[in-house]
């Protein structure tokens, strides 16, 4: 023990002296614990982040779409293959499975709108007036539109707003003004509160454009539907519900046709497509780990032969091959885990500023990761060096000068 | 205390032509002993050192350390020795720069494996008092004279209560004045510590103040 403080103290006062070499040693651990403690936060801010938006999109809510799009819990890649689309005999179907609280069909398209100036690309969600109550969305200006508007066929729209704040300079200006949406004068009646969203490949929420799906029968003359989206009661399960609602389907289509996926099967699907991404990016990261590591090795091997006399004057006085294994070896893992350390400083310090635009965050998993990892990398790296150390003849380091 | 019977020592050079540093030497050094090895460079005299001092194992033969055979100890076995047993005192003094006097002359103490009777710390310091060197305890070798660095590395040597304090040249550096004050070192630690000292040197004058020389050539004892 004597011996483990007495090579720990000097090793520090070593590194005191040659403090220009420790930190450009360390630099390559700087980097790598930098690089893979940033993209783990990364990882857990987007996770925390597509959470955070399936939350706000309504609990509860089921999801109804054609063709096999879940398959074992990640998207299946023939999804959307299937041929049938929903009409409004099964959303009549739907509406007496008693489990459900409400049914609403969706027919979406990517859309052009203008407003006087260059058009934009928004997405186009028509469905009933049921949409805003299932989804949780509110206006901050104006009304949604109601039953009495999907019955007249109004040319009413409610816009989120982003969108709106595109078209018109403020998104209290939009209210009551006309846009062109494809080809078609539509009213704005109300602009949605912002449900953030966008990005990261996910649906730009604030972007969408909700209309009756009656008055968007000139953007879908088929009158079919792409998707239905129930609510189910709150007194039931929501896998009684998925049951019920596949029952009353089965009725006029075969198995294989349509999917039922609930938030957390969605939610799980779009994690385990986004873990993957970021373990790919974290161990590609980690090849900086190891190189830093390499670095640590060439200055080890360096100090080694810069201390061949010291070694043996230690060893003349009675050190042991194991004292001198250890005392290299505690160097290597000093000087790898305080590259450890400022990378993990470093990293708080730029997830701090990014936390101010995106929910990335350091858990105590990376941080015990970080220094595990590059003490581990200490050890490994160190231990020839150390060796070749320990293995020097007492006579030949105390004769070299 | 040391006895060395029919030690040969040989290394096998590079165009695989056996050179024999020591050739049958035995040899007893007894307890107490002030004594020098003189011989001229090249004799075998650094060798001898090395196997008395337990640096190194004899290609045949065996040392004998207070009546143990020690040749065939394993490695570990003969730095425990070497660090309670022996004390060294170099030519080139070999103290390290980075460590402070106290620091330097404490190092054999965080090898030992045994537990210390007295404080270590108390014991370098009183030491350096007796050395006249209290006021360097936190001095830099480099920093420092020859003369006092030699008497830095007898206080090292001095540090774990050695039988031995095996002397490899220890004026070699030093002008004739801090010489003579080593000299007259070692000789005071024989008189008044009865330990025992051995002075390797190709120095006639320096072998002429210890009361035996053993007289090396050619590998072998004369």
């Amino acid at each position: 023990m004597k011996n483990i403080q007495f090579v720990l103290q000097s090793a520090f006062e070593d590194f005191g002296r040659n403090k220009g070499r420790t930190f450009l040693t360390s630099l390559g651990i700087v980097i790598g614990v930098l690089s893979v403690v940033i993209l783990i936060a990364f990882g857990l801010g987007l996770r925390k982040y597509i959470d955070d938006q399936f939350q706000s999109l309504g609990s509860n809510i089921i999801r109804i779409v054609p063709g096999q799009v879940l398959r074992g819990g990640s998207f299946s890649s023939t999804g959307g293959m299937s041929t049938i689309r929903f009409d409004n005999r099964d959303v009549l179907r739907l509406e007496r499975v008693k489990s459900l609280t409400t049914v609403v069909p969706i027919v979406t398209r990517s859309i052009s709108v203008s407003a006087g100036r260059d058009p934009e690309i928004a997405t186009l969600y028509a469905s009933t007036s049921d949409i805003f109550a299932a989804l949780n969305l509110n206006t901050i200006h104006g009304e949604v539109f109601t039953k009495k508007d999907l019955d007249k066929r109004s040319k009413v729209a409610v816009i989120g707003p982003k969108i709106a704040a595109k078209l018109f300079d403020t998104e209290e200006q939009a209210l009551g003004k006309t846009i062109k949406i494809d080809t078609q004068n539509f009213k704005v009646m109300g602009v949605l509160e912002s449900k953030g969203g966008g990005g990261f490949g996910g649906p730009d929420l604030d972007s969408f454009i909700y209309m009756p799906h009656t008055s968007a029968q000139v953007f879908n003359p088929d009158k079919k539907f792409y998707a239905i989206i129930a609510q189910s009661s709150s007194e039931v399960s929501i896998e009684t519900a998925k049951e019920d609602i596949k029952e009353a389907l089965l009725k006029r289509y075969k198995e294989d046709d349509f999917s039922v996926i609930d938030q957390a099967e969605l939610l799980g699907a779009i994690q385990s497509i986004f873990s993957m991404i970021n373990l790919v990016l974290v161990a590609i990261a980690a090849v900086s780990l190891v190189v830093g590591g390499i670095g640590i090795m060439n200055i080890m091997y360096v100090t080694v032969t810069e201390r061949i006399k010291e070694i043996g004057i230690r060893r003349a006085l009675g050190a042991r091959t194991s004292d001198i294994l250890l005392q290299f070896l505690v160097e290597s893992v000093v000087l790898s885990a305080l590259g450890g350390l400022m990378g993990l400083a470093l990293a708080y310090l730029i997830v701090f500023f990014i936390q101010k635009f995106f929910p990335a965050y350091i858990d105590l998993n990376s941080v015990v990761l970080a220094l595990g990892v590059s003490s581990v990398i200490g050890v490994v790296f160190g231990v020839f060096p150390a060796k070749k150390a320990a293995d020097l003849s007492p006579i030949d380091a105390i004769r070299n000068e | 205390m040391i006895k060395l019977t029919n030690v040969t020592k040989s290394y096998t050079l590079d165009d695989d032509v056996v050179f024999t540093a020591l050739d049958d030497v035995s040899l007893t050094i007894q307890k107490g002993e002030f004594s020098s090895i003189i011989g001229p460079s090249g004799s075998g005299k650094s060798t001898l050192m090395h196997i008395i001092g337990l640096l190194d194992k004899p290609t045949s033969g065996s040392v004998f350390i207070n009546e143990k055979d020690v040749s065939k100890l394993h490695d570990n076995d003969l730095s425990s020795l070497r660090n309670r047993f022996v004390g060294f005192v170099f030519q080139q003094f070999n103290l390290i720069n980075k460590l402070t006097v106290l620091e330097n002359i404490l190092i054999p103490t965080i090898y030992t494996r045994t537990e210390l009777s007295y404080n270590p710390i108390e014991k370098a310091r009183y030491l350096l008092k007796r050395f006249g060197l209290d006021s360097k305890e936190k001095s830099y070798p480099n920093r420092i004279s020859g003369g006092q660095q030699q008497r830095v590395a007898i206080a090292r040597a001095l540090i774990m209560n050695p039988n031995l304090i095996l002397a490899d040249e220890p004026t070699g550096n030093l002008d004739s004045k801090s010489g003579a004050e080593i000299l007259k070192l070692l000789k005071e630690l024989h008189e008044n510590e009865k330990i025992t000292v051995v002075i390797v040197t190709h120095d006639t004058g320096v072998a002429a103040k210890t009361e035996r020389q053993i007289v090396i050539k050619d590998g072998k004892v004369q």
